[in-house]
């Protein structure tokens, strides 16, 4: 096993691959990998960064075929012994085990891997990678700053590698269907006006992470590996511990909650609408971790021009309660709600009362929806007539997904290796869903509308 | 008179301690053996306009499978949580993870078809014992108190031992 850990820093790193590097914009944002017909061989694969996701990732990646397991890069000596026990159980298969991403890069020969580390180490792991001739799969955030996701687009562009930005939910069959066939073929919302999206967690889930410190890596390997940056003034090895397990706390090092919980449902909202918002209001606070430097709660409202009309967005991310229907996104339309979520337990389709009934039982007639409940008037001495609606009948999608969440987008990935598919979210395309969540912590602190221009949502 | 009483009890004694065998050794072999199981899923395609949809929607179904490959001793949330604590060493938790669910298999056939029974069951104690451990650690009181049931049901056991019959090996 390899134990000698990196002198390159990230700042080296990144003054290294992306300094003098110019933009390549007329290269294609979806991207074919080998031509049709090519070997599929197994495909060599690498990780970088053992923590919990990659974890979430491996365990999607099981029930895949066509998969060689060679090496994992972890600071963490625990992770790593994990990693390896897993893929030795599940594959009898012995990977190699680099403390260093830039040694692994350099020895194993690779055709993918999959960076799964903290958000500010996602642009540098991912244009090294790049760079060293890998096709990469990025969890997203795509950074925790926009040069950062920046420079990934230009890497992609400059190497002509594949990289997929894990927006697992544009592989969800159940997505792709609700857009194309729901909500662009049959138009069961009608015109879309509003649009709501929230993740609601628990307070008992949005605890600090604790871990045993002696399998915690020592302070210099931290401070050596970036988890100090931000800091004023030299940092304890306590604290550098606290920053490398619960780094989502940190401004220097993530984008908080709205990037963390809200990137994959903003993403959504933008997807489905097919563009970026033109303007942005937000509000957030510390209000019961107060200790934390990002906001513990937060709320924004986007605008949207769309061809049918203009529409707004709004999306909370709350992290002290998890009342409220857990996570999803609604779709709101003159005709129909699609209420969908990564869950199929969060999902809903509602008619409303005005829509044309007809249409609907023959979309159900079809196998395009089903019919679950007729709308039953609330009813009650408090019930006032004239400020009712009648209640929506409910729906639901006709089947799900039978597959672990990342499963489809990993196999899309692959797939597009193989040059048999075509990317689902390269990096482009996920920059240009993702570039304005990284406003919303400025028009929360700033309480000004931003009003986007190029300048802020450019690729 | 006394002859039957004393007959009669044996027999009930008997009829415990082969009740008490059972319970246990199925306790201890099927734990062990739901070890080894992990979910397999089957899909069927939905069907829109009269064929197979193009988008990969399936309706599910979920299979329990048994087999080496899904083995694991401590399930996966435990194995963190007992991770995170500092008198749980990792190389202590890798080799229990290891051998937890052949140890409760081992230990169910032996006291199932009655080898070394008196043995077996201390061996069986200590198991719950360490879990038990391990659950006061991470503060799951309700297990506890059900790990208390089954060392109620092995000192049983042991009190009735005299009269254990239908054993292979009824030393120890």
């Amino acid at each position: 096993m390899t134990t000698q850990l990196s002198t390159l820093s990230r700042r080296d790193f990144l003054a290294k691959s992306t300094l003098g590097a110019g933009l390549v914009l007329g290269a294609p944002s979806i991207l074919r990998s080998r031509e049709p017909g090519a070997p599929a061989d197994d495909i060599r694969v690498g990780f970088i960064g053992c923590g919990k996701q990659h974890e979430v990732l491996f365990n999607a990646m099981v029930n895949i075929p066509g998969i060689h397991y060679v090496a994992a890069a972890d600071i963490m000596r625990d992770r790593l012994g994990r990693t390896f026990g897993a893929i030795r159980g599940r594959f009898d298969t012995q990977i190699k085990r680099y403390f260093d991403v830039a040694e692994m890069l350099e020895k194993e020969d690779l055709d993918a891997v999959f960076v799964s580390t903290p958000d500010f180490w996602h642009a540098p792991h991912t244009v090294m990678a790049l760079e060293a001739g890998c096709h990469v799969y990025c969890e997203k955030m795509m950074s925790n700053i926009l040069e950062g996701a920046r420079s990934m687009v230009d890497a992609m562009d400059r190497t002509g590698k594949l990289c997929q930005i894990g927006h697992q939910r544009r592989s969800n069959p159940r997505y792709t269907y609700t857009l194309n066939e729901l909500i662009k073929k049959e138009k069961v919302c009608g015109q879309i006006i509003n649009i709501n999206g929230q993740w609601n967690r628990a307070l008992s889930s949005s605890q600090d992470i604790v871990s045993k410190p002696s399998i915690l890596p020592k302070a210099d390997i931290l401070r050596a590996y970036g988890f100090g940056n931000g800091a004023t003034g030299e940092l304890t090895e306590e604290q550098l511990r606290h920053r490398f397990l619960n780094w989502r706390f940190y401004t220097a090092l993530s984008g908080g909650p709205i990037s963390d919980l809200g990137a994959h449902q903003i993403d959504i909202f933008n997807w489905f609408l097919g563009g970026q918002p033109t303007s942005l209001q937000a509000s957030g606070g510390r209000s019961y971790f107060k200790d934390r430097e990002h906001f513990d709660n937060v709320m924004c409202i986007f605008d949207y021009d769309t061809p049918e009309g203009s529409a707004r967005a709004f999306y909370q991310v709350l992290t002290t309660t998890s009342a409220g229907g857990g996570y999803y996104e609604s779709f709101m339309g003159t005709e129909g709600t699609i209420e969908i979520s990564e869950r199929e337990a969060y999902t809903n389709i509602y008619k409303e009362s005005g829509a044309d009934g007809t249409k609907w039982d023959e979309l159900v007639r079809r196998g395009l929806l089903k019919k679950e409940a007729v709308g039953q008037a609330a009813g009650g001495a408090d019930a006032i007539a004239s400020y009712e609606s009648a209640p929506p009948d409910k729906y639901a999608l006709p089947g799900g997904l039978n597959k672990a969440p990342h499963q489809p987008h990993i196999e899309n990935f692959l797939s597009t290796i193989r040059g048999e598919a075509k990317l689902t979210c390269d990096a482009r395309h996920a920059l240009e869903s993702e570039a304005p969540i990284y406003w919303v912590n400025e028009a929360a602190e700033s309480k000004e509308t931003i009003h986007f221009t190029d300048e802020h949502l450019h690729t | 008179m006394s002859t039957e009483v004393t007959s009669e009890n044996d027999l009930s004694l008997f009829l415990g301690m082969l009740t008490l065998r059972l319970w246990l050794a199925m306790r201890s072999l099927q734990t062990g053996l739901e070890k080894f199981t992990g979910m397999t899923s089957g899909a069927t395609p939905v069907e829109i306009d009269g064929a197979a949809n193009s988008y990969g929607l399936t309706e599910s179904t979920m299979t329990k499978t048994y087999g080496f490959g899904y083995y694991q001793g401590v399930p996966g949330p435990l194995y963190d949580k007992f991770l995170a604590e500092p008198l749980i060493p990792a190389f202590g938790l890798t080799l229990y993870n290891l051998f937890l669910g052949p140890v409760l298999l081992l230990l169910g056939v032996t006291l199932l078809i009655g080898v070394a029974t008196r043995f077996t069951l201390f061996a069986m104690g200590l198991v719950y014992a360490s879990l038990t451990f391990g659950l006061i650690l991470i503060k799951q009181d309700a297990g506890v108190a059900w790990l208390g049931i089954h060392i109620i049901m092995i000192v049983g056991a042991l009190v009735l031992s005299k009269h254990n019959r239908f054993t292979v090996l009824k030393k120890w």
